[in-house]
């Protein structure tokens, strides 16, 4: 979901950077008071952030013939909600394009807004929507992952089909161009990522459910049934 | 199937579904590169703008990775750094948990 150093005009990587900056602001303003407030969000917040890491570095292949990487984002935004789960992003986006060359400086924005900001509020979105209906916690988790992850890219296509219109059809054909690109290469991606980001929710409500009932990520019920039948 | 462990065998079963998928594709695309989404995206970037790849100059100088291999080797320390964590955080809770039985 990279777009690479030097892809964006300047004006484009300008107009997000601007979007993301009190996005990340907000986020560290909330990540600040969650850490003092709750000692034990600390090692959530290791977990939900070292998912980030893992899942951001591997290249898998797709049916497409290319590769491309899952996000990690959605296990973040069900436990934290979107904009720390920005804050986080930033960071690893960070070091992918001062070290790996994936992404860039000035078009740093323009990811943080797909992979850290757009994508988990969708996610974000989902999980929220189905939070207190009847369906199964898992399964919510799931699909917040899986649509955490593929809005990201849908987001990418976005980004670069502004900049880029096509001479014939505009904005749309290469929206269209892009989205077969990046999103048809994601879809199988986003579901086993979906299904392994479920399975980890699983072990910390085995582990630790205080912490997921104290910071209210699903209704008390839901998380006691699920911890008591493990 | 034991409901207790559900989820994992879902898991491992999306897994190689995954894996599958992929020798089955790999099979019959016998062109298909593997190239980086990133890079296709940047080849049709260039295309659309009627340039070519090298025009792109990064508006922020940049490092990059001398080769492949020292890239891989960044790569495999971002996991690393993310396994650390996980792993450490998931060895205090158990520990956590079996202390307060």
């Amino acid at each position: 979901m990279h777009i690479m150093e030097g892809f964006l005009p300047l004006h484009w990587a300008v107009i997000w950077w601007i979007l993301a900056i009190p996005c990340l602001i907000f986020g560290i303003i909330q990540l600040k008071k969650i850490l003092a407030s709750d000692r034990e969000a600390l090692p959530l917040l290791g977990v939900t952030g070292g998912f980030i890491f893992i899942l951001s570095s591997l290249k898998l292949p797709s049916v497409t013939g290319s590769c491309s990487h899952p996000t990690g984002t959605g296990l973040s935004a069900v436990c934290f909600g979107p904009w720390i789960t920005s804050v986080i992003c930033a960071i690893v986006l960070l070091f992918q394009s001062l070290f790996l060359a994936h992404g860039g400086l000035s078009v740093l924005g323009a990811n943080i807004v797909s992979m850290g900001i757009v994508g988990p509020l969708a996610g974000w979105g989902i999980y929220r929507a189905l939070r207190d209906t009847g369906v199964n916690m898992y399964f919510t988790v799931f699909l917040a992952c899986a649509i955490a992850d593929l809005c990201t890219y849908i987001v990418t296509s976005l980004e670069l089909a502004l900049a880029y219109p096509a001479e014939v059809g505009g904005f749309l054909s290469s929206f269209a161009l892009f989205m077969g690109i990046f999103a048809i290469t994601q879809i199988p991606l986003a579901i086993v990522e979906g299904i392994v980001l479920a399975l980890v929710f699983k072990y910390i409500v085995q582990l630790r459910p205080e912490i997921l009932i104290r910071l209210n990520v699903f209704p008390d019920e839901k998380i006691r049934a699920a911890g008591s039948d493990a | 199937m034991s409901p207790r462990y559900r989820l994992e065998i879902l898991a491992l079963v999306a897994i190689l579904c995954f894996c599958g998928l992929f020798l089955f594709t790999s099979s019959i695309m016998g062109d298909a590169e593997y190239a980086g989404s990133d890079t296709v995206g940047s080849s049709k970037v260039a295309e659309l703008a009627g340039l070519s790849e090298e025009d792109f100059q990064p508006l922020v100088p940049q490092w990059e990775p001398p080769s492949g291999e020292i890239e891989s080797c960044l790569f495999a320390l971002q996991a690393a750094i993310g396994g650390i964590f996980v792993g450490w955080v998931f060895g205090y809770w158990k520990g956590q948990k079996n202390r307060s039985i």
